[in-house]
């Protein structure tokens, strides 16, 4: 008991420092790596919003980029000379035409299991970028333009804040109230679940919804950022892919875990960008640490921390396992 | 009325190569109860193998078929229980993180093929290309003709195999119920890589073929899975008659959007049909068994 | 509240009549008709295929039924969602232990508690971990549990809801004396607080010590039901049940 009263100041000190540290940044680095550290935050709040409904309620989102998109585009399209409407008031209204889109899709969708449901949000998200690539309104595949806004130190806090709400906001829901408890009861059997009183299909739009609208704030916040998106860039499935990847790095269905697999792969991106200047070599990174990950380290990066409680033996074990083909690794 | 009939024929003979690669898949499926990603991915090494060695042996590109199906069904075979075992292992959410695995090998095999071979599109040479024949008023290209020639040979030999043999009777009953085939000795670990192995290497094959009539680069690989996809979803996942006809079907569509809307509409409405059929029927509106 | 419905007050917690369902061409409920009185603990028992596993679906709302009428505590609930009918009072266990298996113990308690009964879950989580000995693997993954242990958690969710009625599944099938022992003694609890039990049991000897009446199924309808002495001696339907293999 005491110990784990020590560990949990240890963590909340580590949190707190972090929180300093970051606070602090834009005095203590260059403007190139305040941009790095701008778009870290982003992809650490992406890949826990995934997070929360892949990791926490079991439904894997092969589609997620379209709220990041839609997002980008609300922003875009109303900071344009036909609305004008200013930047700030564009994030509520992108949220909203978000959770709207979220909600059609999602009711029916999440009658789907497992890999359908990943094939099905994978199709929406591509019929959402075709349909941004034929339409007047998104400027086509040529794109379209923000009103240009050069202060790094506005998007970087700007981001700093959504990311910290963002994992604020997960910790309260999915960590520390009964909602969570809900999520992660109809991941693990539904039927149960039911049987328990918990209005499922309910629960999961609750989820799928708010991990939507949590995209789209980084979506609309991206926009503005690099002032100028096409369908590609903010629809394109390289961004799920990311996403996905992130979380079963950092581990999935863990608070911090995404933001490990976030900060870490962002960072891998840029160093091989710097260094290759090419994009082609991090996909297979990307590849290869998948399958590294669900290999060797299916609870990721987090998990290596985690407790491990009763016979689900060290991750060594595992390791071993899954090398000699053994039944440790398999179902006895 | 020519045209029409054209677009038609055209599509039933891609739809005809389709359905090899996707009953494929859905034994894949069947028996190992694992959605592949990647299999777009083997669709493209197979046409980027039978480019790379009719150009170095000289010969046509469709006689790398059968070096096609040897090579990556050995690949196959050794990748299977490694498949297998993530599948069946106790970690939190086994089918999940099998899903991620050959998403992260498409990944992988797509991340590779673009780091060597780039952005460039070749096509798999053959002394098929450049002809055409007459079938009744309408032209159609002699690769198209034979490509589905050799797709139906293929398949046809995969349904003799699977219907007529022994172990086809193992895999088919283990397709059917694994409980049930493990207690009458079947041995899933094994007849896993097998499966796999097949399967790859027919796929593979397939892709000799696709890279005759179209071309291959590494970005391709996703609209091959996509094709799998659709055929699974509207047949119904594992279903092996029911893709026979989703694959034509398929073809047929994506020939009629291109002739009369506009190829940049085909992925469009692929997608777009595949989220409506999800919707409307979950379980595949060709659902028949095996 | 139609004609047929017993007046309140003296109503059984469980009324069904009538029920049909059928699966393709197997007639799985075939005109049910059963009552579970309230502070009562009734054993349902029959050949396997008789339809006992498929009536406690159509109870607890898995299955809809194709006819007939469903009354729980008054409330018809024939067709009713799977939650709609937890939510007002009426739990099961499952014959497969549906854990939720990523969770801890205390988690799953705590899950089983968080729609309708919040308030002092944490407490009471804790109260039932100490009544079903499982306080020391209170905070181990559920799946890495016993399998005896894992019915006593499947029990434990049970209790979490505070049912008045409650459906168990054959909950004491295949485990350790030292388990069974726990649940009966955790059964008799909830009894002495007034919860009914609707019970799907194979061994005898359970059904003998524990319930107060016995409903025998076969074919999808009720054959008979009485005191188990009752039923003993009337050899036609003991046969029908102990005469096929189980």
């Amino acid at each position: 008991m005491a110990q784990t009263m020590k560990n949990r100041w240890a963590g909340l000190l580590l949190l707190v420092g972090i929180l300093v540290v970051l606070a602090l940044l834009p005095v203590l680095v260059n403007n190139y790596w305040l941009r790095v550290a701008t778009g870290a935050l982003m992809w650490a709040g992406l890949a826990c919003s995934w997070n929360m409904l892949g990791g926490y309620a079991g439904y894997i989102n092969f589609g997620h980029s379209a709220f990041f998109g839609i997002g980008a585009y609300a922003t875009a399209i109303l900071m344009g000379a036909d609305f004008a409407v200013p930047f700030l008031a564009t994030i509520p209204i992108g949220m909203i035409v978000t959770a709207l889109f979220a909600v059609v899709i999602g009711a029916p969708t999440l009658r789907l299991r497992g890999a359908y449901f990943a094939i099905a949000t994978w199709a929406f998200a591509e019929v959402l970028m075709q349909f941004a690539t034929v339409v007047d309104f998104t400027g086509g595949t040529g794109g379209i333009g923000l009103p240009p806004f050069l202060n790094e130190r506005f998007f970087y806090f700007a981001m700093f804040a959504a990311a910290v709400l963002t994992y604020f906001l997960t910790w309260l829901l999915f960590e520390r109230s009964r909602f969570g408890l809900k999520v992660k009861a109809l991941r693990d059997h539904e039927p149960a679940a039911e049987a328990m009183g918990i209005n499922t299909s309910l629960v999961k739009l609750q989820t799928f919804v708010l991990s939507a609208v949590v995209a789209s704030v980084f979506g609309s916040i991206f926009a503005y950022w690099v002032t100028f998106i096409n369908p590609k860039s903010v629809f394109g499935g390289d961004i799920t892919d990311q996403m996905v990847v992130m979380v079963l790095l950092g581990g999935l269905g863990s608070l911090w875990g995404p933001a490990i697999g976030g900060v870490a792969l962002f960072f891998v991106n840029r160093l091989i960008w710097m260094y290759y200047g090419d994009t082609a070599f991090y996909i297979a990174i990307l590849g290869a640490a998948i399958i590294l990950v669900v290999l060797f380290l299916p609870n990721g990066i987090a998990g290596l921390f985690a407790r491990r409680s009763g016979k689900s033996g060290s991750v060594l074990d595992t390791v071993l396992g899954r090398l000699l083909g053994s039944r440790q690794g398999g179902r006895s | 009325m020519d045209l029409f009939l054209q677009t038609l024929l055209n599509g039933l003979l891609i739809g005809g190569v389709i359905a090899t690669f996707s009953i494929a898949f859905q034994l894949t499926f069947g028996v190992l109860h694992v959605i592949d990603f990647a299999v777009g991915a083997w669709v493209v090494l197979g046409g980027y193998l039978a480019y790379y060695m009719a150009a170095f042996l000289g010969i046509d590109g469709f006689l790398v078929m059968p070096m096609a199906f040897v090579l990556f069904g050995a690949i196959g075979y050794l990748m299977g229980p490694m498949i297998y075992n993530v599948r069946n292992s106790r970690t939190a959410r086994p089918e999940l993180m099998a899903l991620a695995l050959t998403f992260g090998i498409f990944t992988l095999l797509r991340g590779g093929m673009l780091t060597v071979w780039g952005f460039n599109t070749h096509s798999v040479p053959t002394a098929l290309s450049g002809h055409s024949i007459m079938i009744g008023p309408v032209t159609v290209p002699l690769i198209r003709v034979a490509a589905a020639s050799f797709a139906v040979l293929i398949a046809g030999g995969l349904f003799f195999f699977l219907f007529r043999t022994r172990y086809g009777l193992a895999i088919r009953a283990t397709a059917e119920n694994r409980q049930n085939a493990a207690l009458m000795g079947v041995n899933i670990r094994r007849l896993s890589a097998n499966v796999y192995g097949l399967y790859a290497g027919i796929t593979a094959m397939s892709g000799v073929l696709m890279g005759g009539i179209y071309s291959v680069n590494p970005e391709i690989g996703l609209r091959y899975t996509l094709f799998a996809f659709f055929v699974a979803v509207l047949a119904g996942l594992g279903s092996l008659g029911g893709a026979l006809v989703a694959a034509l079907l398929l073809g047929v569509i994506e020939a009629f959007v291109a002739t009369y809307g506009g190829a940049s509409y085909s992925h469009l409405a692929i997608f777009a049909t595949l989220f409506l059929v999800l919707l409307v029927s979950p379980r595949g509106i060709l659902r028949r068994g095996l | 509240m139609t004609a047929q419905a017993p007046a309140p007050g003296d109503q059984p917690i469980l009324f069904v009549r009538d029920v049909h369902k059928h699966f393709g061409g197997i007639q799985a409920a075939a005109g049910v008709d059963l009552e579970v009185g309230r502070g009562e603990i009734a054993g349902l028992i029959g050949p396997n295929g008789s339809g006992k596993s498929t009536l406690f679906n159509l109870v607890a709302g898995m299955e809809t039924p194709d006819r007939g009428q469903i009354l729980f505590d008054g409330h018809e609930i024939g067709g009713k969602k799977a939650y709609t009918i937890a939510r007002l009072g009426l739990a099961r266990t499952f014959q497969i232990p549906a854990l939720f298996e990523n969770m801890t113990v205390s988690g799953n308690l705590l899950a089983a508690a968080a729609e309708g009964h919040w308030h002092g879950a944490q407490q009471r989580a804790d109260e039932t971990l100490a009544l079903l000995h499982l306080e020391p693997v209170a905070n181990n993954r559920a799946s890495d549990l016993s399998g005896g242990q894992q019915k006593l958690l499947e029990f434990g969710r049970v209790i979490m809801r505070q049912a008045s009625l409650i459906l168990l599944d054959e909950v004491t099938a295949g485990v350790h004396p030292n388990i069974r022992k726990i649940i009966l003694e955790a059964i008799a609890r909830l009894r002495e607080q007034g919860t009914s039990f609707f019970v799907i049991e194979h061994d005898m000897e359970m059904v003998r010590n524990v319930c107060d009446r016995i409903i025998v199924m076969d074919s999808g309808r009720v054959v008979t039901s009485g005191a188990f002495e009752d039923i003993v001696q009337n050899s036609e339907v003991m046969q029908t049940y102990l005469g096929r293999p189980q």
